[in-house]
């Protein structure tokens, strides 16, 4: 290869030499792998914890077959429904908080660039909070059951779903909009032909999107006390009755897919 | 009548339309003509005031139009139909609303809110859809209709406000030819009929000069020809599309073109 | 259009109504199921319950009062004795740093070990890569499962199996991102441009060299992206975690929460969402940077 190879400064660098390179890429990756060592030693993940673990682990699993309802399956059937209605009703929140937010993060709304930057960078930061910490404090001040959970939704998704509505509005095509007002009509008409149309299915979208995901987390909310299926899980996780918990589990599994496959067909016919 | 005086619009450094003068009489179809760029688009949206002039005056029939704003600025626009390039319709409102929005400034706005017109407006959108052959798709969403169909409904949606004068900005100009022709042909006959100004500003010269009573040519913002179509004479157009004031053009222009090979 | 206006006008009124009666009937039904959802809904949350007192504005406004420090302008400088300092309202600075170093180092290892167990399960469930179809079908299942899985039960479970603190976050995280990644992953590998695994078939390449040579060099960049934003994702996920007893930051959350501090648990949740924004940040601008390196490439 070095026979091959032009002289030094003119050879692109690939057929230069492959060792300096490759030394890099092997030592860069050694150096890759210790601090991932180091991090794991650091959260004392040690193999004889990992293998005990695993041990009992086993015998949950074994224990999950065959799942059982416990003889309370009509409980469990009403807490699914209440981790429904807790979805909804945050959803529902939500959406009514977030549309003013929305169109007030809207560049075509609010045309101050500094304004527009400072409200975006502020949704962004609230962005990262995550349903179950709102969840906690929210437990905490309202009191053990759904409430808490609703408002712990609504709380996560307002930042969410006002920038999604944000970029929405401001994605729309004008010409709609132009095209109302050069017929004469007032303002609000322009936005009832021109806009509505455009944005209405987009968000109804959207708000069926994240129907679905908080589905999801409402069932993880009754964890620390917010009601729903989380609780009855918890419960029966604290008993170690792995049955009755793969039951539950499968049959939520099972609602979260019916769920997902009506708001499919709901999101495609708004398409 | 429609006139023009000195009529300017600034965009920055660049001025769009510098200074035009001009007056417009009942029954004619007036062809504005020129390089993209030449301001024809700024000065048809100058008259109906989707753009503010920097300076300058239009009247329509002795009434000054920059002062108004809004209730008498609506109505202007309403008297006042435009057409554009892109339809402007509402792609998810079936064909009907969107011509009837056309009548929307003239009903009460809770009706017009929830969509509701008189069956009298209803009858009058289906027959001025029934003129451009479109009344068989009213009930269909204009998103799914074609190209010229859509003009067509936007051509509808502009007789609906039984204008005392029309504007269409390059309305063929994503067109094909047969479209093309009944879309200029529509425009031709509310011309007549109505006996009203047109305005309409053209990328082919070659329709004007088949359609138009009259042409207007513009480069850099200002009229350079004002006159009869048989009066524009072929060292008038290499003038305006090639410009003696400007570096050659490199891209080769439709009409440019399309006058060459005649 | 032989016909007379009236009788065009008439088609159209009459396929106008039997448009709307059936426009009608269905926005009809659908409002009521809508609403009858809605309002159930409302009902079953507690929404307006008077058992809690009713008012939820007012109370999410109260406590929301309660929840800002009291601090004063006056001595924001001194030190943790002095109350109304920045200091004493961030008392155990030195111990959340730590706590949220950890959920760094948990997120970090977690979508590293996920990130791998998704590079193999996507390999094992392309269509392009995978011949035998009922093992992409399993894979394929098993992903779908872990999806649908909600981590915190996950989370739960292996609490009760490992014990307290961060290895069973960690396992959860992992699961959870091989799960996400690894549809992913395989989508972006059934997309490989497939001449370049037909010229090292031709070369007589072995499975392993042709995945080596012929589909990593292609999506590696596409993978670093989408392990970068699931990274991001994790951190967020890594603190919620600790709430039901997996460490790092949540931990030190239920804390201030049993001891009813609630403007400690402000003070954290504003330094966790800070290292979360940071973090966005960092990963954003490596993320475009790869887009660009990947675009250059090719």
């Amino acid at each position: 290869m070095t026979l091959v190879a032009p002289s030094g400064d003119t050879a692109p660098p690939a057929v230069h030499s492959p060792w300096p390179g490759l030394i890099r890429g092997t030592f860069a990756t050694a150096a890759c792998l210790a601090a991932l060592a180091a991090m794991m030693i650091d959260l004392k993940m040690a193999p004889e914890t990992l293998l005990s673990g695993s041990s009992k682990l086993g015998r949950f699993i074994a224990s999950m077959v065959p799942p059982s309802d416990g003889g309370d399956s009509l409980r469990i059937l009403r807490s699914l429904a209440e981790t429904f209605a807790m979805a909804v009703a945050g959803t529902a929140l939500a959406i009514v908080a977030a549309l003013p937010l929305g169109l007030l993060g809207a560049k075509t709304v609010v045309s101050n660039g500094l304004l527009h930057f400072l409200f975006r960078r502020c949704l962004d930061i609230f962005r990262g909070v995550p349903a179950l910490v709102w969840a906690l404090i929210f437990i905490s001040a309202f009191g053990l059951g759904p409430f808490a959970g609703v408002v712990a939704l609504a709380f996560a998704d307002i930042p969410n779903l006002a920038k999604l509505f944000a970029e929405t509005l401001e994605n729309c095509d004008r010409g709609p909009v132009e095209g109302a007002r050069a017929s004469g009509v007032s303002k609000i008409l322009e936005i009832r032909f021109g806009l509505v149309p455009q944005v209405a299915p987009v968000l109804a979208s959207q708000c069926l999107y994240y129907l679905e995901s908080n589905f999801r987390h409402a069932a993880v909310l009754g964890i620390v006390g917010a009601g729903g299926i989380g609780f009855e899980l918890d419960e029966r996780i604290r008993i170690f009755a792995f049955d009755q918990v793969a039951f539950i589990v499968l049959l939520y599994m099972l609602c979260v897919a019916a769920l997902d496959f009506v708001s499919r067909q709901l999101r495609a016919r708004l398409a | 009548m429609l006139e023009l005086k000195d009529l300017s619009k600034r965009f920055g450094d660049t001025l769009a339309v510098d200074g035009v003068t001009l007056s417009v009489g009942r029954g004619e179809l007036v062809g504005v003509i020129g390089r993209s760029g030449s301001g024809k688009s700024t000065l048809l949206r100058l008259i109906n005031r989707l753009a503010e002039p920097t300076d300058g005056s239009v009247a329509w029939d002795g009434a000054p139009i920059k002062g108004l704003s809004g209730k008498g600025l609506r109505r202007w626009r309403h008297s006042c139909a435009m057409i554009f390039q892109q339809f402007n319709l509402s792609p998810r409102l079936d064909v009907l609303t969107n011509v009837l929005v056309g009548v929307a400034a003239k009903r009460p706005l809770w009706t017009s809110m929830i969509k509701f017109f008189p069956a009298s407006d209803r009858a009058r959108a289906v027959l001025e859809l029934d003129t451009l052959d479109m009344a068989s798709a009213a009930l269909q969403r204009a998103g799914t209709l074609s190209g010229g169909q859509q003009q067509r409904v936007a051509i509808a949606r502009a007789l609906m406000q039984d204008p005392s004068i029309i504007l269409a900005d390059e309305p063929v100009a994503s067109l094909d030819p047969v479209n093309a022709e009944v879309v200029m042909g529509a425009l031709q006959r509310a011309c007549r009929e109505r006996d009203i100004p047109v305005l309409v500003s053209l990328h082919s010269l070659d329709i004007a000069r088949r359609y138009c009573t009259r042409i207007v040519a513009m480069a850099k913002g200002r009229v350079v020809f004002d006159g009869p179509p048989s009066a524009l004479t072929q060292t008038i157009v290499d003038q305006i599309y090639a410009g003696r004031n400007n570096r050659p053009s490199l891209i080769e222009d439709e009409a440019t073109m399309e006058v060459a090979a005649a | 259009m032989s016909a007379g206006p009236n009788s065009v006008v008439e088609t159209f009124e009459l396929a106008r109504r039997r448009g709307l009666r059936r426009q009608w009937l269905q926005s009809g039904l659908g409002l009521l199921v809508f609403s009858l959802i809605l309002g159930v809904s409302f009902q079953r949350s507690q929404l307006f319950s008077s058992e809690i007192g009713g008012d939820p504005l007012g109370r999410i406004g109260e406590f929301l009062v309660r929840m800002t420090p009291s601090l004063h302008g006056e001595v924001l400088f001194e030190s943790r004795s002095t109350p109304g300092s920045l200091a004493s309202w961030y008392y155990d600075l030195p111990v959340w740093l730590a706590a949220i170093w950890q959920t760094i180092e948990m997120a970090i290892i977690a979508t590293v070990l996920g990130s791998l167990g998704a590079v193999v399960a996507s390999l094992l469930c392309a269509s392009n890569l995978m011949p035998w179809r009922p093992v992409r079908f399993i894979v394929r299942r098993s992903l779908e499962v872990t999806r649908t899985m909600p981590d915190l039960v996950l989370a739960l479970i292996l609490v009760a199996a490992f014990g307290v603190g961060p290895l069973p976050g960690v396992i959860t995280l992992s699961i959870s991102t091989m799960g996400g990644l690894g549809k992913l992953f395989a989508e972006i590998n059934e997309e490989v441009d497939p001449r370049q695994l037909e010229a090292l078939d031709a070369a007589g390449a072995g499975t392993l060299n042709k995945i080596r040579y012929g589909v990593f060099p292609q999506v590696l960049p596409a993978y670093a992206s989408y392990g970068l934003l699931r990274l991001e994702g994790n951190l967020a996920a890594a603190g919620a975690l600790g709430i039901v007893g997996a460490g790092g930051i949540g931990l030190e959350l239920q804390r201030a929460i049993t001891y009813t501090e609630y403007n400690t648990y402000l003070a954290i949740l504003i330094l966790m969402v800070s290292m979360i924004f940071l973090i966005d940040l960092l990963s954003e601008t490596i993320r475009h940077r790869l887009i660009r390196l990947d675009e250059g490439g090719q």
